[in-house]
């Protein structure tokens, strides 16, 4: 498959602290990869670069054959902490990056989406009357409507409880088996990882690099009980240094 | 019902234990200048039965409408600019902030020698009184907003106006309304020192005139109480925009 | 959005809605009558409510019930500073004013181009203590707080002569400045020992029980002036006409004033009613008692009252003597007070 994000050897620093150190990183079309690493590692400063918000200190970021200069529609975000417009209901949230469409085109496709993350009946409502993973919906929804061709997702579901990430984790391979975009994933949350990604990066500690990556061939929906997934896991915690079984925080 | 108790009835024996201390301390003190309630309230019928109060009330809703209608006009543009725009800010803050302590009163003379001494001289007063509140909570509004909708924005291709009317101006309106509702109590609250000046009419004329009146002070107390309680009805009033839902979400929850 | 779509909306029809009433109520927009009269050709003359410039209101009353038009327009100040600032500020709306004489001799010193052009009245300010207080001669003054309306007032220059008959000076008592109409209510509560202004406020703690009168200074010094009229020099030589008719009505309507008690009475009821919006009562008490307290009839400029009140005025470090009588005072407008008759006039009961 074609390869659309291309990141060599990336060094990041913020004043005299070293965040990222000769990161190289290929995702493919279509592909959906999860990067994980302990907390304050610099994934989403990763993230942010090949998202086109922060600049590199060194190295070469490239997306769809052309250098990172800044966000693009054609690749949306979706924030951890929400970035939902409160003073939007939410068709109109879903529809924002359609303006620029005919009237007919918009409706239709807010719509589709609508119902696709499962909102109809909410199209009125304001996103302070909806739950937290009604509104991480609402925001999918929004970069879908606009025909991102890549989602970049940062801790997407972090902030919501743990059925609800369950469902919403479905949720989102549902959407992404229909639609055919690219995903690149951040969590810290191995087992959400594993139960998303084709391919899941694994970080190191501060200055962070790619320590190795983990593919994980498994048909979904995943059995989370199956030994596939959970070898997969073990890898996983057993190079971020951990015992699985004992692992507590990350 | 619990609601109404506490909104309605509790201001009310507030109010009522109020004007039953006022009425004993004059009473008390045995002053014969200073009035009690029920002669307040016997100077406002005088002035409504000489059509007197409604003229007052009007004049002073007149300047402080236009003095403040300028200032929310001019104060709300030029606060949004300068949170964005870091060389505006850089330029003009520091100006901003040396004018905005300077108390109305202050002004007077400036005023009567630009303006006269007719309307536009108290609306000039007034206007200064809630430009700067205004533009500095714009200000702010625009400085403190959350990163995320800049950046959700900036992703979907916005710059420029666009940006500016479709993410940054809604993303402060909670703040700026804020700012609106405090300068709006500044301006009413000047409206006594704007109307020092020698106009003739108003709540604020009302107060200076019955002091050269002799011994009207139940009319400089009328005025007051006047004041007051337009003061609470134009708060109310702002309060209410706090409920649309292009700005609800930025007041928490109530 | 809504709620910008409310809030221009109901602005602009609530901005109209004041302004119109506003323009009804207040500035008489829709009055026909009212249309010809005041508008555009006639220039502000300022005054304070005070005895000292009743001629202002007196004079035009008389000229507009007479000739049915207005010769000027009567504008009110509560202050002087107010006043003042209008009349330097906004030359050309307020070219003439009542004021203060030092501060009149005072701001000619300091380069600002008007003249005193006539008296507005004489006598009519007093120095009154509590009644209860144990003050009965000027030498009980001292240690005590004295109001007086302002630095440049007159009734400043006069107590400090006063005091220094006695042997006192400014630094035997404490002064403080504060505008007549709040002196009544500093005396009542006793804030302040004494007050001295022009009238009725000083009348008027004689008329509601808690002051007495220490001395009138028509008793200490006859023919003592507080207040003049004060023209911009530009105003003289654009507009000598105007200025003139301006004089001669006020010098018609002081002997008016001092024609009779009834006009007296008269005058205060029409002044106290339509331009200085006080009891009549007030202004009825300080015209008659006693009929002297403050007379309006030898009111043409003369050098002796002027030398008397800048030798005063250096002496008591208000004024720096470097403007002299024919600086400040035009002359050529002032009728002789002999010659001068009071126009024929009664208000009609």
């Amino acid at each position: 498959m074609e390869t659309i994000i291309t990141v060599r050897d990336c060094w990041m620093s913020f004043g005299s602290t070293h965040v990222l150190e000769r990161v190289n990183l290929d995702v493919a079309q279509g592909e959906f990869v999860c990067v994980v690493g302990p907390s304050g590692c610099g994934k989403s400063t990763l993230l942010n670069i090949v998202g086109g918000f922060l600049r590199e200190t060194k190295g070469t970021v490239a997306v769809e054959g052309a250098p990172v200069t800044g966000p693009d529609p054609g690749r949306i975000f979706v924030f951890q902490e929400n970035g939902v417009f409160p003073w939007l209901t939410v068709e109109q949230n879903i529809g924002f990056g359609l303006l620029s469409r005919p009237a007919a085109e918009r409706d239709e496709r807010v719509k589709h989406y609508t119902a696709m993350v499962g909102l109809t009946g909410f199209e009125r409502s304001y996103p302070r009357e909806l739950s937290g993973g009604m509104r991480q919906r609402v925001e999918i929804a929004r970069a879908l409507a606009a025909d991102a061709r890549v989602l970049y997702m940062d801790e997407p579901f972090g902030a919501l409880d743990f059925l609800t990430r369950l469902k919403m984790r479905a949720d989102l391979i549902r959407i992404w088996q229909a639609e055919k975009k690219t995903i690149v994933f951040v969590t810290h949350d191995i087992e959400e990882a594993v139960q998303l990604a084709d391919r899941v990066l694994v970080m190191t500690k501060r200055p962070a690099t790619i320590a190795e990556e983990v593919r994980v061939d498994l048909p979904r929906p995943r059995d989370l009980d199956s030994p596939g997934y959970l070898a997969a896991r073990d890898r996983i915690f057993s190079i971020m240094g951990m015992d699985a079984h004992g692992g507590g925080a990350v | 019902m619990n609601q109404r108790i506490y909104h309605i009835i509790l201001p009310l024996i507030t109010g009522a234990l109020f004007l039953a201390a006022w009425h004993i301390a004059v009473k008390c003190s045995g002053s014969d200048i200073f009035p009690t309630p029920l002669e307040v309230l016997r100077g406002l019928g005088e002035l409504a039965r000489q059509g007197l109060l409604l003229k007052y009330i009007v004049a002073s809703l007149f300047r402080v409408s236009w003095g403040f209608g300028l200032a929310v006009l001019i104060g709300v543009p030029l606060g949004l600019v300068l949170g964005w725009f870091r060389p505006a800010f850089a330029a003009l803050n520091p100006f901003i902030q040396i004018l905005r302590p300077i108390s109305p009163i202050a002004w007077i003379p400036v005023a009567i020698l630009w303006f006269g001494v007719k309307d536009t001289a108290p609306v000039f007063l007034i206007f200064l009184a809630s430009v700067f509140p205004i533009t500095v909570s714009a200000m702010a509004a625009v400085q403190n907003m959350q990163q995320v909708y800049l950046r959700a924005a900036q992703n979907f291709g916005l710059s420029g106006f666009p940006l500016f009317r479709r993410v940054i101006f809604p993303a402060a309106l909670p703040q700026v309304i804020t700012g609106i509702r405090i300068a709006l109590g500044v301006a009413w609250l000047v409206v006594v020192a704007a109307e020092m000046i020698a106009v003739n009419s108003g709540l604020g004329y009302l107060i200076i005139d019955a002091r050269n009146a002799g011994k009207r002070y139940d009319l400089v107390v009328a005025g007051m109480v006047m004041i007051g309680l337009i003061g609470l009805i134009l708060d109310w009033l702002v309060r209410s925009l706090e409920k649309f839902d292009e700005v609800r979400w930025g007041y928490g929850q109530r | 959005m809504k709620l910008i779509r409310t809030l221009v909306t109901v602005l602009t029809v609530w901005l109209l809605a004041i302004t119109l009433l506003h323009g009804g109520l207040n500035l008489r927009w829709f009055d026909r009558a009212a249309a010809g009269v005041g508008q555009g050709k006639t220039f502000g003359v300022g005054f304070l409510p005070v005895t000292c410039h009743l001629t202002c209101p007196v004079t035009h009353y008389i000229n507009q019930n007479m000739e049915k038009t207005d010769l000027f327009q009567p504008m009110r100040f509560s202050a002087f500073p107010e006043l003042k600032e209008m009349f330097l500020g906004r030359p050309t709306e307020m070219p003439a004013t009542f004021i203060l004489a030092p501060m009149a001799i005072a701001l000619r010193e300091q380069g600002v181009k008007i003249k005193i052009v006539h008296l507005g009245h004489r006598d009519g300010s007093a120095v009154v203590v509590h009644k209860d207080s144990g003050i009965f001669q000027t030498q009980d003054l001292r240690g005590k707080t004295v109001a007086i309306p302002g630095r440049y007032a007159n009734q400043r220059l006069i107590l400090f002569r006063e005091l220094k008959k006695v042997g006192m000076t400014f630094d035997d008592i404490k002064v403080v400045e504060m505008p007549p109409p709040d002196m009544p209510a500093a005396l009542q509560s006793r804030s302040v020992d004494a007050i001295t202004s022009g009238e009725p406020f000083m009348g008027q703690t004689e008329l509601d029980g808690y002051g007495r009168v220490l001395w009138q200074v028509k008793d200490v010094w006859p023919g003592f002036i507080s207040c003049v009229l004060a023209v911009q020099e530009d105003a003289i030589r654009d507009h000598r006409d105007e200025i003139q008719r301006l004089v001669n009505g006020i010098a018609a309507s002081g002997k008016w004033i001092d024609q009779s008690m009834t006009h007296r009475m008269d005058a205060a009821q029409f002044v106290a009613k339509n331009y200085y919006n006080q009891n009549p009562r007030l202004l009825e008490f300080v015209l008659s008692k006693p009929p002297d307290r403050v007379t309006y009839s030898r009111l043409a400029p003369m050098r002796a009252d002027f030398e008397e009140i800048e030798r005063l005025g250096k002496e008591a470090g208000v004024l720096k003597g470097t403007a002299h009588y024919e600086d400040y005072v035009d002359e050529s407008f002032a009728p002789d007070p002999a010659t001068v008759q009071p126009p024929v006039f009664e208000v009609k009961k």
